[in-house]
């Protein structure tokens, strides 16, 4: 005890030159952290802020379309469909069946000379058709009906194409009024080989299908899992087995659970190919492991005295996990399970294998018809070569990420109505 | 029911040990409990009194770790048995933990829960009836009677841990259990919860661990001073403070360690 330094030490000088030095040098470093941290944070904004604008940018052009007004008389051309003919189911038939397609193409090259019929769109008489649906008196009289435009003139409306295609846009603009406005079309259709008819409806609605099946799947057997492994298994070496397992699955590449759904559920089970309900099967076996991590950290984090306090006034275990620890969790388990949701909903690999990159026209009815997904179709469009393809990817896009934007704005909704003040 | 004493007590515990692995936290422990008397637990911190409590509800049933051996009889009926329903016994023999525990709900439903689940009440207005009544034995009635919706968590240390005595007595025990009630409240609050444990007194039995030895002469009628996993010593509350007949007995109330 007698060799420690001697009780008469000199005083610490706070004013010292070295003393001074080793304040001013902690400040620097203070300064020199948050800068950094600032400098990241200013960073990943200036990325999102670049992707956004870049999607927005091209993408809005993606929900126009160009219109041009086609002057049509159609029983100046001897079209023969009658008015009783509209009501009954077969009325597209029949339409189709009295040569309404040549028809219009012959009225483009009437109003607009020569090479008129290449001008319009190749499914501008599904618009002629409709407005006729709707309008019974285009049958008897003269009309106009507003029709889209083929991609190369909408192209050229907008600023950017070949000679000739602008050569068109001046004639169509001498003719008749060329008008760009909101293509209500591509919130209705699906795919198609014509940038002009796409639409976005088929694979979102595929995507929703999609969706609601591996929710309902993974949600429950992920939180049960949960609940059974961390208040009722008992620790050994299955469970240790089983938690090792679980942690790896939830980095085991999506491809792979492409493969294992094709295997399980195309092959053996004889589900259909292309289905929402194999797409979602198929993703929810992808983040089950996702909500069971999750959900067992948040039930992990309700206090133990909470589960002592209803033990103790004898409330079974059934009762704690339902009447205290799951309420108590479910704002963790909510943040996993959207985590979860968006990776699924992001996800293409599995869902290319499972044959949901199939060319579909019509939007899916219900869980067991083809369909394609949002991220699917994204990835078959921009693989077009199309011009008209470019600015319909970014549209969808930002479909997509308006979905995503809706998904997470529920889960917080809903996890600030169950989180618990203390 | 088998060894039948001339006095049924209330509780009895014959040899009872308790094992967390290999280790023996609790050593062949017999004691008896009355109705109509606060038995206080004494005893320097790891001595094994908490652990022993616990035992007398079966919490330490929740740790996987934890191996009972020896008899606990609740009036003659063997808590360790496997007719005894695990469910009722913590009703019968409610609890009071260390650090005040309210659900993070409204004070009446941190009361009305425990009548709740064992369908005490038939009607809204008898489980209206049972919570004013756990309230007010409990000492917080005239509190918080106007604001029965408030959180439970709201309310100060003291009133925590009140409430959370009357939700352990509106299911009705025979017995309450108190694990240092008082360790984490300020002096004030302290007091409210001595008074409150002299006027159960007469419902119930009451053991109580605690650290604070004037406050097991306070409250107490027996007192029971643990040593290493030993019950070394049992009697009335003042004889163990007056005359103790152990050496270690007397050097832990004098403050010689603990």
């Amino acid at each position: 005890m007698s060799k420690t330094a001697p009780l008469d030490r000199t005083p610490t000088d706070w004013k010292a030159a070295a003393m001074q030095r080793r304040i001013r040098k902690r400040y620097r470093r203070e300064r020199v952290f948050r800068l950094l941290g600032l400098g990241a944070v200013a960073l990943s904004a200036a990325f999102l802020a670049f992707l956004i604008i870049t999607m927005v940018a091209n993408g809005t052009r993606g929900f126009m379309r160009t219109e041009v007004t086609l002057p049509i008389d159609l029983p100046g051309a001897g079209f023969e469909v009658r008015r009783e003919q509209l009501d009954t189911a077969g009325a597209d038939l029949a339409l189709a069946g009295a040569g309404l397609e040549n028809l219009v193409k012959a009225a483009a090259v009437q109003a607009f000379g020569e090479g008129g019929e290449e001008m319009i769109s190749d499914k501008a008489w599904l618009t002629v058709r409709d407005a006729i649906k709707s309008d019974p008196g285009l049958l008897t009289r003269a009309g106009t009906v507003d029709v889209p435009v083929a991609t190369e003139v909408d192209q050229a409306a907008r600023g950017s194409a070949s000679p000739e295609a602008e050569a068109a846009v001046a004639r169509l603009e001498k003719a008749g009024a060329l008008t760009t406005g909101f293509n209500p079309d591509f919130l209705r259709n699906a795919d198609s080989t014509d940038p002009t008819a796409v639409g976005i409806w088929g694979a979102l609605k595929g995507s929703l299908l999609t969706m609601l099946v591996t929710l309902l799947i993974a949600f429950p057997v992920g939180v049960l899992s949960a609940i059974y492994l961390e208040e009722y298994a008992p620790r050994n070496r299955w469970t240790d087995l089983i938690e090792v397992s679980i942690n790896n699955l939830a980095a085991v590449p999506s491809i792979i659970f492409g493969l294992l759904g094709l295997a399980v559920f195309l092959s053996f089970m004889n589900l259909p190919r292309s289905a929402p309900i194999v797409g979602g099967l198929t993703l929810a076996l992808m983040i089950m492991p996702v909500i069971v991590i999750a959900g067992r950290n948040a039930i992990k984090a309700v206090p133990p005295s909470i589960r002592d306090a209803a033990l103790g006034v004898g409330a079974s275990r059934v009762q704690v996990v339902f009447h205290h620890v799951l309420p108590l969790a479910l704002p963790g388990i909510l943040t996993g399970t959207i985590i979860g949701m968006a990776r699924a909903l992001g996800e293409t690999a599995p869902l290319l294998l499972i044959g949901m990159r199939a060319f579909i026209v019509t939007p899916p009815g219900g869980l067991t018809d083809p369909a394609t997904v949002l991220p699917v179709q994204i990835f078959l469009w921009s693989d077009e070569v199309s011009r008209g393809f470019i600015e319909k990817t970014s549209a969808a896009i930002i479909v997509l990420l308006a979905f995503l934007l809706a998904m997470n704005g529920l889960a917080i909704y809903l996890r600030n109505k169950f989180e618990t003040r203390w | 029911m088998n060894d039948a004493t001339p006095t049924q007590h209330k509780m009895s515990a014959r040899d009872v040990s308790v094992f967390y692995g290999d280790k023996q936290a609790v050593k062949n422990v017999s004691i008896d409990i009355d109705m109509d008397k606060v038995t206080a637990f004494i005893g320097p911190s790891g001595c094994g009194k908490s652990t022993f409590l616990r035992t007398l509800n079966r919490m330490n049933d929740t740790i996987a770790s934890a191996r009972v051996e020896g008899q606990i009889t609740l009036d003659g009926e063997d808590i360790y048995s496997a007719s005894m329903d695990v469910v009722q016994l913590r009703a019968r023999v409610g609890m009071v933990f260390q650090k005040p525990n309210p659900f993070p709900k409204s004070i009446y439903e941190n009361v009305a829960y425990g009548p709740r689940i064992h369908g005490l009440a038939a009607s809204k207005t008898e489980l209206d009836w049972i919570v004013e009544r756990s309230l007010k034995r409990a000492g917080l009635w005239e509190e918080v009677k106007d604001r029965l919706g408030d959180s439970g968590t709201a309310l100060s240390g003291g009133q925590q841990q009140r409430l959370c005595i009357a939700r352990a007595i509106a299911v009705d025990p025979e017995v309450i259990l108190m694990d240092e009630p008082a360790s984490a409240l300020d002096p004030i609050a302290t007091a409210k919860i001595e008074e409150l444990i002299h006027e159960l007194r007469g419902r119930y039995a009451i053991v109580i661990v605690t650290h604070n030895m004037q406050q097991a002469a306070r409250v107490s009628q027996r007192t029971a001073f643990f040593h290493l996993g030993n019950l070394v010593e049992y009697g009335e509350t003042d004889n163990i403070f007056t005359a103790p007949r152990e050496e270690r007995t007397k050097d832990y109330i004098t403050g010689r360690y603990g």
